[in-house]
């Protein structure tokens, strides 16, 4: 265990990993910040593993081009792994040098709670190690996956699965913070059926968060809620449209002019980022942002 | 009146003479532990000399017993010194109203509330707005901040110190314009550079680092405000043993309350939410238990109301319950934009 010693804050920084796209990287102050938790959350199909994997190639773009310069670890509860879609994704990420991206991403599956905790365990061990890998993102697709079919809603259930998302969370940021990693939580939603909602409770900057047209709300409940340091929103409009990306990297795709689903994302809460969000869209060559 | 009159032995009285014991005054407001130190001798004697010392002083008359409680003080000394106390303002004037001016030093105060409602704002808008040099109605202390979730982010607490630099220097322009000498420490880095940061990945660590503080206060001069963001995280894992976590956490909690007075400096504990099952339905509480509801002598609780954020008095000896809104802007909490009637007793 490392010391704990008192820090300047002149001599922190918050390091970030790009999103691969100017204007995500501009809506998230710079894109993932390393030494904390970020939750990304939405029904499914819009966008959360598309995003992750993007994650996974840009931590290991250079510093200069914002990435973190590192491998990446990527937990996955959800099967079956979306391979090609990653391969796919790593032929439009120039790399400047001739390493296959692949190579230096990887991957375990897990499907209990108790097996990811074990796991972290053994990564902490791997990275502790002289000799280690430079891994600095970890994602984990997903949380809600681990814990939607082990526990019922009887108290007991609920205390000790509390327990177990604080014990999950604090392993993770003590990692984050011992080895500066950037972590990435994806959570499922539930549908909102009473009209209260869960008890007339408000968690974030949105009084409703709306994805299709229905009214949903993170999984998980309040306890994990207060596990995360940030958490972003991602839903989808029914309308599609003709839109044009502004991104860097695809030009082509405007010109192209193809018939879209509207994505959004919403920063429901986070330390460094006021309540805004943020339109994108995926094509084949990943998630951009669209500018307004 | 003379020790030298005291019937002690020859031995004790000479002990006494060199430690400076002079006159009976000078005893009336010692504890038999404190005489026994500076003696050397055994607490056995030194309550032994304190009841010589007390009969004595009864016995010289009306005149001279006050002198017995002068280590005692009135309740109008404690208000007195409590009025020239400064506050440390939240930046919302609302808010500050219904706290009585701001965050009282020498007090515990909890600030608790569901995740994004702006706890971790209000915690570094605090250890920034105590940095305001006394000249400029502020403080002028420094703040220790002990980080155990990671929200800390330094880009945001720069943006929060450029503008409360912003607008201090910006409502004292009008009065004085000879505050170039100031400016130099008015400056974000130097804000930055007056905290002091600690992570904390354990409640272990939590538990050192408290039991450090005293002496880290007593090096660094001028600490006016502790914020612990949040004293909560790391008790809500790992602890099968419920009334060993209370144990552990009023133990903490006294600390922190002696650190309060002794230093005359804030502690500010930020709590999360948990739900509660309370007559068949489930409650929002502050985080920890009944029994740790006890341990702060303030308790703010943030909620939603609508659209707007709100601070509720929920547990003061001297405050009354009442709310008032606010809200967190680019430039830190601020008082909220709509022009309702904001502040609300109870």
């Amino acid at each position: 265990m490392p010391p704990i010693k008192v820090e300047n804050p002149l001599n922190l920084t918050t390091q970030k990993c790009t999103l691969g796209c100017p204007i995500l990287n501009h809506f998230l102050d710079g894109g993932v910040p390393c030494n904390s938790i970020t939750e990304l959350v939405a029904e499914s199909g819009c966008g959360k593993t598309q995003l992750c994997l993007q994650l996974l190639l840009c931590a290991q773009l250079p510093a200069s081009r914002g990435g973190l310069d590192a491998a990446s670890f990527y937990i996955h509860s959800e099967f079956p792994f979306p391979l090609r879609r990653l391969r796919q994704l790593s032929l439009s990420f120039p790399l400047s040098n001739s390493d296959d991206p692949l190579d230096r991403i990887f991957v375990h599956a897990v499907e209990y709670p108790d097996e990811l905790l074990a796991l972290l365990d053994r990564v902490e061990s791997l990275l502790s190690a002289p000799s280690s890998l430079r891994i600095k993102l970890i994602v984990i697709d997903s949380i809600a996956a681990l814990f939607r079919s082990e526990f019922d809603n009887k108290p007991s259930d609920l205390k000790q699965r509390s327990s177990l998302f604080f014990r999950i969370a604090g392993k993770l940021k003590s990692i984050a913070k011992r080895f500066s990693l950037a972590i990435v939580v994806t959570n499922q939603v539930v549908d909102l059926v009473d009209s209260d909602g869960a008890n007339g409770l408000q968690v974030g900057n949105f009084g409703y968060l709306y994805s299709s047209g229905r009214r949903v709300c993170p999984a998980l409940g309040l306890s994990w809620a207060n596990c995360i340091n940030s958490r972003l929103f991602l839903s989808r409009c029914n309308e599609a449209g003709r839109i044009t990306t502004s991104g860097s990297e695809d030009q082509s795709c405007g010109e192209l002019g193809v018939m879209m689903t509207k994505r959004r994302m919403q920063v429901v809460f986070a330390p460094h980022l006021p309540k805004s969000s943020c339109e994108f869209v995926i094509v084949r060559e990943g998630v951009f942002g669209v500018g307004s | 009146m003379e020790i030298s009159s005291l019937p002690l032995s020859p031995s004790l009285r000479s002990k006494l003479l060199s430690a400076g014991y002079t006159n009976l005054c000078s005893l009336s407001s010692i504890s038999p532990p404190e005489l026994a130190r500076a003696l050397n001798i055994s607490n056995h004697e030194a309550a032994g000399v304190l009841k010589v010392v007390l009969q004595r002083s009864r016995v010289d008359g009306a005149g001279e017993s006050h002198a017995i409680i002068n280590g005692a003080r009135t309740a109008w000394d404690i208000l007195r010194d409590e009025q020239t106390l400064t506050r440390i303002t939240t930046s919302c004037e609302e808010v500050d109203t219904i706290l009585g001016g701001g965050i009282n030093c020498k007090e515990v105060t909890e600030i608790g509330g569901v995740p994004g409602i702006g706890k971790t704002q209000l915690g570094i808008q605090l250890a920034i707005n105590v940095q305001i040099p006394v000249d400029y109605g502020g403080l002028g202390g420094k703040a220790i901040y002990i980080d155990t979730e990671g929200s800390f982010m330094v880009e945001r607490v720069f943006q929060i110190a450029e503008a409360c630099i912003q607008d201090t220097l910006d409502n004292f322009s009008l009065k004085h314009k000879d505050f170039q000498v100031c400016e130099e420490k008015m400056q974000p880095k130097a804000f930055l550079a007056n905290i002091f940061y600690f992570r904390i990945c354990s409640y272990t660590e939590q538990i050192a680092v408290i039991n450090y503080l005293d002496k880290f206060i007593a090096e660094q001069q001028n600490v006016k405000l502790v914020v612990i963001d949040s004293v909560t995280f790391h008790f809500r894992q790992d602890f099968e043993d419920l009334a060993l976590r209370t144990r552990v956490l009023s133990g903490m909690a006294l600390k922190l309350m002696k650190l309060a007075k002794k230093f005359s400096l804030a502690v500010v504990l930020l709590n999360q939410v948990t739900t509660k099952f309370i007559d068949g339905s489930f409650q929002l509480t502050l985080a920890l238990g009944d029994s740790w509801s006890h341990a702060c002598t303030n308790r703010v609780i943030l909620y939603w109301n609508g659209n707007e954020r709100y601070a509720y008095i929920d547990k003061s000896p001297s405050l009354q319950s009442a709310s008032a809104s606010f809200s967190v802007t680019s430039k830190g909490i601020r008082s909220a934009t709509s022009n309702s009637k904001r502040i609300k007793v109870m």
